[in-house]
């Protein structure tokens, strides 16, 4: 595995929830060595704790949230509340290239563990904290997580049906998106590392990367001083342009989006309706756009006694972007994203094969790939400590013991 | 603000191509660390310059918001991929270049001089991150995909809104271009590791990006719950804890949510303890999310005496994580964004002064700046063209006649 993009890269983990370990993530795909921190002091690991549980029966090893989001990575026990741990902690930086934390603002320092202490340690150290609202700054401790950040910056307020009240976004959509700049950050800090050989601390926002994402509706009211409203799935320029009821359950939809003339001429005849493209109603995009309501109705009337897969795979062979909406069943089924070996499924002790989200992009000269399963509690942690520290097992033994690697 | 020469970043070239969001946000990340990128655009000029918003919604290729947000710090020149002149430029520019970001379709890249395996052959030292909603492999290579297309076929949109009571609306798309700006950040993390990499080896290579694949992996009501649990999930239904809902305020709304029982216990407090919290409907944080109606109309009386802005301090100043339904007004006079310099104010030609959102991440070391404005439709052509790829002006001005540059 020498051959892959951060081979001999490794990252010393205190992240926990989902956005930091979505970021650390990112780097185990990369070919880091990724070493989580853990404790089984008191309950810090929540993706551990909550369901869905392989076959529902409970357990910190069974959780699917922390096996989706740490594959590939190391765990080790140090309890972060005993000195012990943190010299052991200092003592593993020596041989780390990255740090990454995602508690609120100012606990590494705290815990002794901070910025201004690790680069006495080691003088390149890379250093990312990704809190809820930055380090910095009168909100610096508010408490954050990904759905009220959506709601901080602006996405429940621009998101939702036409004439309607603000909505959720369904997902906690922030967190991952904290992670991936982050991870993007300390892909520029290892870059910069590599150019000059300095390191950095990098001090990230959740609530910042969230708006690094809503330019189309903050630029409306720099330039404009206008909200941009809520349109459900309507585009401003596009139409038709919705999710439209499909043959069967409630679950059943196709979304449809038109971009051009020529599209529209398409869909008209896989619609089967050819004369409808010179329609004076839906002639221009314009007057597609200004009658959208009327032109909904004559596409729902044509989707929803079809199957939704018919309409999407018939509305791609003639050029027109058509998919279903796909729940977590129809993905893990899906033929595309398995012919592009998407999914993950490596032995894992306690939950066997499982499949999960793989790698989202392939690299022709490194391939990446899942190299593990995520880790069990504490699996690594006499390897790491006897491989890095050189400990002896009657020392790590003793720790043990005393509390300390727990 | 580091200057341009400051940056160990600008020793990075970057060439970027295609149309709209997803490429231009990749290059534009890097380019805001300091990197020289050189946007080629069609000839029509790209698409995001017809989008907007525009300044008093007049529409004009160089005013587009969106395209100033993704375009600045970049040079432009225009270069007709579909004609061989066209591609001749392109592979002038690629032969400078270290990275190539594009989000030209599989179907249409050879016929653009976009072929991944045949830029490897051709520029082997360079890096080709290739965006595109499904992959350049499978059986839906080669589908077409718009935003709201993919944040179905990515799953996103059939877990929205989420806790709906209304199974006859539609899943919902997010807000914006988010699958695209999701191809964009993964193309430009994994470009950057890979130009590491050739830092080590002096080796290119390219880099398929599927923005299906990159948004399904961010949903966390996904495959666990069907690989670990055999559930599946829907926009429909109700949230697995309370409170978590959105509320009236005296003058907004509040996004209203107590994750853990500490917090719970501290809103109630908060509420001044009122007698119904002791309820067994409300006993913990399971029985409240399957009894969250009953906990709003609880609980909204009170919400309703508040102002947002108080409201939010009140509960976070007791570790409470509310937060309010911030408008983008709010976003642009919020203190804590203010004191964190959060906003870049950018001096575009034509409209005078700009305020973006700016720097997501922080960096100790690395500057980051608006150093350029977005560029005008080929605003760069003489500058690149005939002063650094050696083109005589003559051949230019013929090649602009043709409609080719």
């Amino acid at each position: 595995m020498a051959n892959l993009p951060l081979s001999g890269v490794r990252v010393l983990d205190f992240t926990w929830a989902w956005a930091g370990p979505f970021c650390t993530m990112q780097l185990a795909h990369l070919g880091a060595e990724v070493i989580r921190v853990e404790t089984t002091a008191r309950p810090a690991c929540v993706t551990r704790l909550i369901p869905p549980f392989a076959d529902d029966v409970p357990g910190p090893n069974r959780a699917g949230y922390f096996n989706q989001y740490n594959q590939g990575k190391k765990s080790i026990l140090l309890n972060l509340t005993r000195p012990e741990s943190i010299d052991l902690a200092c003592q593993l930086v020596k041989h780390c290239d990255v740090v990454a934390d995602n508690f609120a603002a100012g606990v590494m320092d705290k815990l002794g563990l901070g910025y201004a202490k690790l680069r006495t340690i080691k003088s390149d150290i890379i250093m990312i904290s990704m809190s809820g609202y930055g380090q910095t700054g009168p909100f610096k401790g508010f408490v954050g997580y990904g759905p009220p950040a959506s709601a901080a910056s602006g996405m429940f307020f621009t998101t939702g049906y036409e004439g309607g009240e603000p909505g959720e976004i369904g997902v906690s959509y922030p967190d991952p998106n904290a992670g991936i700049f982050g991870a993007f950050a300390l892909m520029a800090a290892l870059t910069h590392r590599a150019l000059t050989g300095e390191g950095q601390y990098i001090d990230q926002s959740q609530f910042e990367t969230a708006l690094a994402l809503m330019p189309e509706g903050m630029l409306e009211y720099e330039l404009n001083h206008r909200e941009p409203g809520r349109h459900g799935n309507h585009d401003p320029v596009m139409a038709p342009h919705e999710c439209y009821k499909a043959a069967g359950d409630d679950e059943k939809w196709v979304s449809i989006a038109v971009g051009g003339d020529e599209e529209w001429r398409a869909l008209c005849r896989v619609m089967g309706n050819p004369g409808l493209a010179d329609d004076p109603r839906f002639r221009t995009a314009a007057l597609r756009k200004q009658n959208e309501a009327a032109l909904d109705e004559i596409v729902t009337a044509w989707t929803r006694t079809r199957d939704r897969w018919e309409t999407a795979k018939a509305l791609q062979a003639a050029g027109v972007a058509a998919f279903p909406s796909m729940s977590n069943k129809d993905l893990a089924e899906d033929p595309h994203l398995t012919a592009r070996g998407y999914f993950t499924a490596l032995e894992h002790p306690e939950v066997g094969k499982r499949q999960h989200a793989g790698i989202p992009w392939k690299m022709s000269g490194t391939p990446c790939a899942v190299r593990s399963a995520a880790p069990v509690r504490g699996a690594d942690t006499e390897a790491v400590l006897k491989s890095l520290l050189g400990m002896t097992l009657d020392q790590i033994e003793h720790l043990r013991k005393s509390g300390v690697l727990i | 603000m580091g200057s341009q020469s400051a940056s160990p970043f600008g020793a990075i070239k970057i060439v970027e191509c295609g149309e709209g969001i997803s490429a231009a946000f990749g290059a534009k990340m890097i380019a805001d660390l300091g990197a020289e990128v050189v946007k080629v655009e069609p000839p029509g000029g790209d698409l995001t310059r017809r989008r907007g918003p525009f300044p008093d919604d007049k529409a004009d290729p160089d005013k587009s918001g969106i395209f100033i947000y993704l375009n600045a710090n970049k040079r432009g020149v225009v270069a007709d991929l579909k004609r061989p002149e066209g591609r001749e430029l392109l592979h002038k520019l690629l032969a400078g270049a270290d990275i190539l970001i594009h989000n030209v379709a599989p179907g249409e890249r050879a016929a653009q001089g976009l072929d991944s395996a045949a830029l490897r052959a051709a520029f082997p030292k360079l890096i080709i991150a290739a965006i595109s909603p499904f992959g350049e492999t499978g059986p839906y290579a080669n589908w077409r995909g718009y935003e709201l297309t993919l944040s179905n076929a990515a799953g996103w949109a059939t877990l929205s809104p989420g806790a709906s009571p209304y199974p006859e609306l539609p899943p919902l798309k997010c807000f914006g271009s988010q699958c695209e700006f999701q191809g964009g950040i993964h193309a430009a993390m994994v470009a950057l590791a890979a130009y590491m990499h050739r830092l080590k080896t002096g080796e290119g290579q390219s880099i398929d990006i599927s923005e299906q694949e990159a948004v399904a992996a961010m949903l966390e009501m996904n495959f666990m719950h069907w690989t670990y649990a055999h559930r599946e999930t829907s926009r429909l239904g109700s949230r697995l804890l309370g409170p978590w809902f959105i509320s009236d305020t005296a003058d907004g709304k509040i996004f209203a949510l107590a994750v853990e029982e500490d917090q719970w216990k501290r809103l109630v407090e908060l509420m001044g303890n009122p007698e119904w919290a002791n309820d067994e409907l409300f006993k913990d944080r399971i029985a409240r999310g399957q009894n969250q109606d009953a906990l709003k109309a609880l609980m909204g009386e009170w919400l309703g005496e508040w102002k947002t802005q108080e409201l939010y301090r009140a509960a976070q100043e007791k570790r409470v994580p509310f937060a309010p339904i911030n408008t983008m007004r709010d976003l642009y006079e919020n203190e804590h964004l203010a004191e964190r310099q959060f906003f870049t104010t950018l001096d575009q030609p034509g409209i005078g002064g700009v305020k973006l959102p700016g720097m997501p991440s922080k960096y100790g070391a690395t500057p980051w700046a608006l150093r350029r404005p977005a560029p005008k439709l080929g605003e760069h052509a003489e500058e690149v063209f005939c002063g650094e790829l050696g083109i005589v002006r003559e051949r230019l001005n013929e090649l602009r006649k043709a409609g080719v540059a």
